[in-house]
């Protein structure tokens, strides 16, 4: 069983590139889903009390430069929630969050991407999103071009390439701007084994050179491998923190049992769980 | 996919800034993103030169297009004594108010039409609308082509033309308020688009469109109610058609005559100074609620 530690308000240390304290995120449901003026009127006339839901609360996450932190948990326990707040994306509802260090984030690959634009014009396309400035981005060029190696496809327009070679680019681009924090969401799976292995020796160094990183994934091996540190989110919560060896255990032996305890009220339901 | 943050250290707290601080915010953002304005720009031009047959021919077609539309729909329905060199009248109205409606309609879609891009980046969300807006730029300024031939067609091209881009710079500051405010408002209420297509022709047959601001004083309610005629005064689209019908078209009373002495410059500039002032409301508005696309969207 992982070591639990203690979950207190910290400040955190002058070495920490992240300090997230306390911090919470609030989802309005009345506005979650797409909704006409229809029902958002209805619902004032009706006097319908707004539907809250906390995608994270009460959550304390300090990574010191150098480390590499892991994320893991169930689908929908605030994962990606936590990156966006930390890449500042969104305002948390509670608490707060101080970054130190310019902040890369590879949260989905191929999101600001123009699909008319060639592949080089939408590294200048993202170094403007990311807020380089357009020299620098323009110094950058041929390091990108070169890693995501896409041949002559980086003359040709987004909407020609493969779902691998848009990942690709993105991954390179979201790597070369030499982020002192490096945000990765779920991202290490994609492109064909030799991109693969390109990518982990990317991030590998990132890490080595003092810069910190937080990962979200569902490979157990990447944490066990790659992260110093990892934490497991529950409903929004933190449940464990400590070692990778620890916390994936800690994961495995929890969906275990959750698991187990769905199939037993099932069976009690009269359902057979290997029939579903 | 990616998102950056240059500054070395950001603190993000639960509270929300004050209307001052945000203005301020919005001002440094877009002053640090005139590139990404700038690309985002050519971006969408290319989108559409790609996507249709004509490509750009279409920004000149299209005025024409719906002159001919209403000269036949005005000649044929109404006999009212029509004003002379009727289509270039009319022209002088088409092409700004085109202008201002595809600003809008690209305006509600602006901040919605890429998810991906809300949810993923962390960049300032205001250059959407701002983009947009001054994609419309593009539009217009092709659109001067056959305004330039349409006044050479009736001899009625002077110096004051010139006048032309100072009107647009003023009608350029009104349509990124609205832009502005429809992008954000749009991000929670989706029926906005069908809402603004209504609207926006409800205010182009209220504005002296078709019509001279003359022939609607001279209307029966509206001289037995003065108020109607002081309030029509007051709509950004009265001022604006008749600023650039006074230097494209010229007077009506006297044709073929160059006007007399240019555009309304008063009512110009309080336009400018009011849609001054409505671009930092509805920046403030648009900052209030950034916060939350990511979370609707």
């Amino acid at each position: 069983m992982a070591r639990l530690k203690p979950l207190g308000r910290d400040d955190g240390g002058p070495n920490d590139a992240i300090v997230a304290t306390d911090l919470g995120v609030q989802y309005n449901l009345r506005f979650n889903r797409k909704r006409s003026m229809r029902e958002s009127i209805a619902n004032v006339v009706t006097r319908k009390p707004p539907e809250r839901f906390w995608a994270l609360r009460h959550v304390n996450v300090h990574v010191p430069h150098g480390e590499s932190l892991g994320v893991i948990g169930p689908n929908g326990a605030g994962k990606s929630t936590l990156l966006q707040v930390l890449a500042g994306i969104m305002r948390p509802s509670e608490g707060s969050v101080e970054v130190r260090g310019a902040v890369s984030g590879l949260l989905t690959l191929g999101a600001g991407f123009d699909q008319e634009l060639s592949g080089r014009e939408n590294i200048l396309l993202g170094g403007a999103f990311l807020g380089l400035d357009d020299k620098v981005t323009r110094e950058l060029m041929p390091g990108i071009v070169d890693f995501a190696d896409l041949g002559a496809f980086i003359d040709a327009p987004i909407k020609t390439y493969s779902a691998g070679m848009r990942a690709r680019l993105g991954f390179s681009i979201a790597t070369s701007v030499d982020p002192d924090i490096l945000l990765l969401d779920e991202v290490l799976a994609t492109g064909d084994a030799t991109f693969r292995e390109k990518s982990k020796g990317r991030v590998i160094e990132l890490v080595k050179s003092a810069k910190a990183v937080v990962l979200v994934t569902h490979d157990m091996i990447w944490v066990q491998e790659y992260c110093n540190r990892a934490l497991l989110l529950e409903h929004g919560q933190v449940v464990v923190e400590g070692t990778p060896d620890d916390v994936v255990a800690a994961h495995l032996e929890r969906t275990a049992a959750a698991k187990a305890e769905r199939d037993a009220a099932a069976l009690a339901a009269g359902l057979d769980p290997r029939a579903r | 996919m990616f998102a950056v943050r240059r500054r070395t250290v950001y603190r993000q707290t639960s509270g929300i800034p004050g209307p001052i601080e945000l203005l301020r915010e919005a001002i440094a953002e877009v002053g640090s993103r005139q590139r990404l304005i700038r690309y985002l720009v050519v971006a969408e031009m290319k989108r559409r030169g790609s996507d249709t047959i004509f490509g750009n021919l279409w920004w000149i077609l299209d005025p024409i297009l719906q002159m001919v539309v209403y000269v036949i729909f005005v000649s044929i329905l109404l006999s009212t004594k029509q004003q002379p060199d009727y289509p270039l009248f009319i022209f002088a109205a088409i092409l700004p108010f085109k202008w201002f409606s595809s600003v809008v309609t690209d305006g509600t879609v602006a901040v919605i039409k890429d998810t991906a891009l809300i949810r993923q980046i962390a960049f300032p969300k205001i250059i959407l609308p701002i983009a947009s807006a001054t994609g419309g730029v593009v539009g217009f300024a092709w659109g001067l082509i056959p305004l330039t031939v349409v006044t050479l067609l009736y001899g009625r091209l002077t110096p004051f033309i010139l006048w032309v881009p100072v009107i647009a710079l003023v009608q350029y500051v009104f349509s990124v308020a609205a832009a502005i405010f429809v992008s954000a408002a749009n991000v929670f209420f989706r029926d906005l688009g069908n809402v603004a297509g209504h609207l926006l022709r409800l205010w182009w047959f209220l504005s002296p469109s078709l019509y001279s601001l003359q022939q609607f004083d001279g209307l029966g309610f509206v001289k037995a109610h003065p108020i109607i005629a002081t309030l029509a005064r007051l709509n950004p689209f009265a001022i604006l058609f008749e600023a650039y019908r006074a230097v494209i078209y010229g007077s009506t009373t006297a044709p073929y005559a160059p006007p007399s002495g240019g555009p309304d410059v008063v009512g110009l500039v309080g336009l400018l100074l009011g849609s001054i002032v409505l671009v930092g409301l509805t920046t403030i508005f648009f900052k209030r609620l950034e916060p939350e696309f990511a979370k609707v969207l």
